[in-house]
């Protein structure tokens, strides 16, 4: 937290800083905790498939082998890169400069938009489907739902814009805005799980 | 005052008596089928020391319940000693049970070791093949051919047998390449499931018939539609009965009927658990030949019926594989014509004869 | 049928009561309409299983074909545990936990809303199987490959999936509400070791059904996949394991018994002491075992699976065995809360103390289970269907209909008849010990579960006929409870705001409670207030030194 930031909490009342973390931000830990579950459960049968599988364990053989460039490793950073945006939006509303944050978030969505035409785009690369064999049935799971996760997050971007720009939002009252960069960050690091398992450990 | 405690003593007396009377009445039975393997006898000690420990468990904590709502029950408005409760007497009563189930657990593993060794040389291999819904035995001949060893399958009401010698070692290899099914026997005291695993993998069991006998067996893991109806039975005879009884089925062979020449053959496919076709027509009073194709892996046959009865039964054939049924002439009338392992719409027809 | 007897109506502005509940938030009405919704399921269940159980009364088919029994007893077991057990105890919660902890209401009212609402439309669609060539058949824990596309073809089995995925996805939204409300909604002095148990058992299943729950859908995901889009993840042909399917339920499944039974739990531990006179023996002991049961539960599943030859069985073992000392140290602490009580038995008390025996009984059935050698005989016979219902009825529906007829004065004003309210009991209990008791026996002697029909020779006729005249007697006993419920309704005896002498905060305010729930709390200095407070006055509380639950005795 920058100084700037950190000056501009303590101007807050008593009773702000005594109640603890407030409530929606609980909810949304809460709710991660079980979004860690879910992909938990999806991790687990891939990893189970990979260890039961006799043959080698990759795209089927008339397709290429997975590779990070030109399209994984790039929305990868533009993920990465989101959730750097999102951040700084959050720091600019908790010091009350909400035009900022409108900024950032909205270049967050953009990011973000980005990441999920890269990944449709790569979709249609990648020369096997979800109904070519077990690996290709774990691939598509995978992203395709960590990728649903992202379109949600967008969708909740999109609402903080629409309600920044509504004025809805300053140093004091701004917790949806908090709640949804938790969410998003979450979001990048199941992409980062995901993208070192199916590319990197293989 | 007095009907009230009347009431108090004539509820805890009835709530005494329901529980134990039918406790009672069934505790005599409450033991396993008797042990008739090897390792099905220190199963059922087992059984013996952990269910004697839950029974004096169960009459020791119920009596102390059914004492203390009789012999505490409210006499008047005076509030009881307000008891918060007792450090020490919680780490006694988490200590005690502790060493209860770990001493259970310790026994159990030894009787597991016994349950799960395997011999290096079994007597006997038997491939135990189950699917849907009924089981084929074949007994493995040592020699890497199946089309040699001779096989048993069942039907609906015509369970297999699945004969053993006694006192020597079993080996089962358990395989499905359908659903999952349960190799059970109850006076074995072991059941294991039939898993289509993938890369070719089997589930084994093996046992040592202690007594010769005809036992019961059924499959113990839901299955389907007929789940109820596949039951197996199996028969240990005395070694040297079984050597002659052995030695006998693997000389003879399932000999392939030849059709002969110009009779009318109808051509019938099984797949993916249905016949190509659902309509035959042939002549009164002249045989004819149903050539069956069974492409995939399940077991079927063509039998004939009318009005409920089975007037003509075709032969098992695991597939895939073909074979030929000669069906001698019928009179004019309608019939059915069915798979009995899978008698599902897709596996019925009409058979018209006129 | 007001709940908010003490707030005024707006004169200006009149809805319809129709309206009135299909759009609040009000926790206490949410709370009304689960328990109300999951009775109807619990009537539905209950006809199913008549159906099971005059099948096998006697050998043969005489009712119906094996088609309808498969789906029966699928249908019979997957609506009592998603659309009765568990949103019954919900919505008793839902009612109580905000009130016990002195708050106005839950954390997120209107995601309490949706959370209730997807419960009967995920239930229609679980139903609408039958609707469309037949519901799902493949018995409540759906194993693969049985539950495939190959032989399993027709919707039942994806309605199923589906309605599922909403059912549990309500749940996981369910217990964000729960965890959050009992974090952050406590009134002033309700430390978090001064709450009720029945709130710890709320919040240590919430955490159960949030971390849970999320496996099992994507189970059923990945299941949907392989049945609609082509996928391999539980095709042995194409490299994937059926056993994979019943990792992933287990993991789930085996917690879920633990959400089935910890708020019932809860329950018994705020009856006993009431009716006893006594505190609760052990508070802190009680909620350490808890949250000992609540970790260990996540380390068990694969004790469903030791006959698969799949599993590492000393482990699963181990744990097992280990999981019955936290719930032995439960069943002490309720006996010392009954030793040297001053004990009415009650209608509820009744029910709590059935509890005990009935739960004691399905324990000890349990850790024989857990012996893999006892279980590679018992696994997938009638002792396992012996034990699920002595734990999930005798356990948890005994604690549901505690809860029924100790929370029902406050939540309308009247006392449930206590004559009717005995016979109940009596009926109830009589016919659960017959229909269920027997079947240990059945699975003894090798009586296989999810048979449509059994030989005449198998020696299994009597004790199933005995089994059936209980299930019937079960049924019978539910007769005097839907009298009581009328009767107590049109002109059933008015109660005040503590009619039982209860320890707890819901007491505290009148009966029902206004919407916000209380005009003003007592003082909160200890897991008793409304006892404090009772007792504020009494010479010998006053002296005794203010000691946290656990500490020595009074």
């Amino acid at each position: 937290m920058t100084a700037r930031t950190r000056a501009a909490a303590a101007e807050l009342p008593i009773s702000h800083r005594e109640a603890g973390m407030p409530t929606p931000l609980v909810g949304m830990l809460l709710f991660i905790a079980s979004e860690v579950m879910f992909f938990g459960g999806l991790f687990a049968a891939y990893f189970n498939s990979r260890a039961s599988y006799a043959g080698v364990w990759g795209p089927p053989e008339s397709a290429p082998e997975l590779e990070i460039l030109p399209i994984a490793l790039p929305i990868t950073i533009v993920l990465l890169a989101s959730s750097f945006t999102m951040q700084f939006g959050v720091w600019a509303i908790r010091r009350g400069d909400h035009r900022a944050m409108t900024r950032w978030v909205a270049l967050t969505l953009a990011l973000g938009v980005t990441f999920l035409i890269g990944q449709a785009y790569d979709y249609t690369t990648l020369g096997f489907g979800l109904s070519d064999g077990l690996f290709g049935t774990v691939f598509y799971t995978l992203t395709g739902f960590h990728g649903a996760h992202v379109f949600g997050g967008a969708v909740g971007l999109t609402i903080l814009v629409a309600r920044a720009r509504a004025g809805q939002f300053n140093a004091r009252h701004h917790v949806a805005v908090e709640a949804v960069s938790i969410y998003w960050h979450f979001v990048d690091l199941v992409w980062v799980a995901l993208f070192t398992t199916l590319y990197f450990l293989r | 005052m007095r009907r009230l405690a009347a009431r108090w003593r004539l509820r805890s007396l009835l709530r005494a008596a329901a529980p134990l009377l039918l406790i009672g009445l069934l505790a005599g039975c409450m033991l396993p089928p008797t042990p008739a393997t090897t390792t099905a006898k220190s199963v059922w000690w087992l059984y013996l020391i952990v269910f004697g420990m839950g029974a004096a468990v169960f009459f020791a904590v119920e009596g102390f319940i059914l004492y203390a709502i009789f012999r505490y029950r409210r006499r008047d408005d005076r509030l009881p000693n307000q008891l918060h409760g007792n450090n020490r007497i919680e780490m006694v009563w988490t200590a005690i049970p502790t060493v209860i189930v770990l001493i259970m657990f310790v026994v159990s593993m030894i009787s597991l070791a016994e349950v799960e060794a395997r011999s290096p040389e079994p007597y006997l291999e038997v491939e135990v093949i189950g699917f849907q819904w009924q089981w084929t035995f074949r007994y493995l001949d040592g020699d890497t051919d199946p089309s040699n060893d001779y096989s048993v399958t069942g039907a609906p009401g015509a369970p297999p047998t699945l004969t053993v010698p006694v006192g020597k070692p079993v080996r089962l290899i358990l395989h499905s390449d359908n659903v999952i099914h349960s190799f059970y026997v109850r006076n074995f005291l072991i059941k294991r499931d039939l898993v289509p695993l993938p890369n070719g993998r089997n589930n084994e069991l093996e046992l040592t018939v202690s007594e010769p006998g005809v036992y019961a067996g059924q499959c113990a893991e839901f299955c389907g539609d007929l789940h109820a109806e596949m039951t197996f039975n199996v028969e240990a005879l005395p070694l040297a009965e079984f050597d002659a009884w052995l030695a006998s089925v693997q000389a003879g062979g399932t000999p392939q009927p030849t059709p002969s020449p110009g009779t009318t053959t109808v051509a019938l496919v099984a797949d993916l658990l249905a016949f190509n076709i659902h309509q035959i027509d042939v002549a009164a009073g002249a045989p004819f030949v149903i050539s069956l194709d069974n492409r995939e892996a399940f077991s079927h046959n063509v039998s004939i019926y009318r009005d409920g009865e089975r007037i003509f039964f075709g032969d098992y054939l695991q597939g895939p594989a073909t074979t030929s049924y000669q069906v001698p002439g019928l009179q004019a009338g309608e019939y059915t014509f069915i798979c009995d392992v899978h008698p599902i719409p897709g596996m019925t027809g009409t058979l018209t004869v006129e | 049928m007001a709940t908010t007897t003490l707030a005024p109506r707006f004169g200006a502005f009149r809805r319809s009561w129709v309206w009135d509940w299909l759009t609040t938030v009000d926790h206490k009405k949410i709370g009304i309409l689960y328990i109300v919704n999951s009775f109807l399921f619990f009537l539905a269940a209950g006809l199913l299983a008549l159906v099971v159980r005059s099948e096998l009364a006697v050998p043969g088919l005489q009712f119906v074909n094996v088609q309808t029994y498969n789906q029966a007893f699928t249908m019979h077991g997957t609506i009592m545990v998603f659309l009765f057990v568990v949103p019954v105890l919900s919505g008793f919660a839902n009612y109580i936990v905000p009130l016990m902890i002195g708050a106005p209401d839950m954390a997120f009212p209107r995601v309490n809303a949706i959370s209730f609402w997807f419960l009967p439309v995920g239930g229609l669609l679980i139903f609408s199987g039958y609707l469309v060539g037949g519901a799902a058949a493949e018995g409540w824990t759906l194993y693969t490959p049985l539950s495939g596309a190959a032989y399993a073809p027709g919707y039942g089995t994806d309605l199923w999936l589906v309605g599922l995925t909403l059912v549990g996805t309500a749940s996981i939204l369910g217990s964000v509400n729960f965890i959050a409300t009992i974090f952050k909604m406590r009134a002033p002095g309700k430390t978090l070791f001064r709450m009720p148990i029945f709130v710890w058992t709320m919040l240590v299943t919430a955490t159960l059904i949030l971390l849970a729950t999320p496996v099992l859908a994507a189970g059923m995901i990945a299941l949907l996949i392989d049945r609609n889009y082509g996928g391999s993840f539980f095709d042995p042909a194409a490299g994937g394991n059926p056993v994979l399917w019943q990792h992933i339920f287990w993991f789930f499944g085996h917690p879920e018994v633990y959400i089935v039974i910890l708020p019932a739990m809860g329950v018994v531990s705020e009856v006993l002491p009431v009716f006893s006179r006594k505190p609760l023996f052990g508070y802190r002991a009680f909620v350490f075992a808890t949250i000992a049961i609540g970790f260990l539960s996540f380390s068990v599943w694969a004790h469903h699976m030791f006959v698969t030859g799949q599993v590492f069985l000393p482990f699963f073992a181990f744990m097992t065995a280990l999981i019955a000392v936290p719930t032995g140290v439960k069943m002490f602490n309720w006996m010392a809360t009954l030793w040297r009580g001053s004990i009415s038995l009650t209608t509820p008390m009744l029910f709590a103390i059935g509890f005990l025996t009935m739960f004691l009984i399905g324990g000890i059935s349990g850790v024989m289970l857990s012996s893999p050698p006892i279980d590679f005989h018992l696994q997938d016979t009638y002792f396992v269907v012996a034990h699920l219902h002595y734990v999930f009825f005798g356990g948890s529906v005994f604690g549901v209909f505690a809860a029924t007829y100790y929370w029902f004065p406050k939540m309308f004003g009247r006392r449930l008849n206590e004559r009717l309210g005995k016979i109940h009991f009596a009926m109830h209990f009589i016919g659960f010990n017959l229909a269920f008791f027997p079947m240990h026996e059945l699975g003894i002697q090798g009586m296989p579960r999810r048979i449509s029909d059994y030989s005449a020779t198998a020696g299994w006729t009597e004790l199933n006929l005995l089994s059936t005249l209980g299930a019937f007697l079960i049924a019978a006993s539910i007769l005097p409870f839907l009298v009581n419920l009328v009767a107590t309704f049109i002109n059933g005896e008015r109660v005040g705001d503590d009619p039982w002498e209860g320890n707890t905060l819901e007491w505290a305010t009148s009966s029902p409670p206004p919407a916000y729930n209380f005009d003003v709390l007592p003082p909160i200095r200890s897991e008793r207030p409304v006892f404090d407070l009772r007792h504020r006055h009494d010479a010998e509380h006053l002296a005794a030194e203010p000691h946290p639950p656990g500490e020595g005795e009074a």
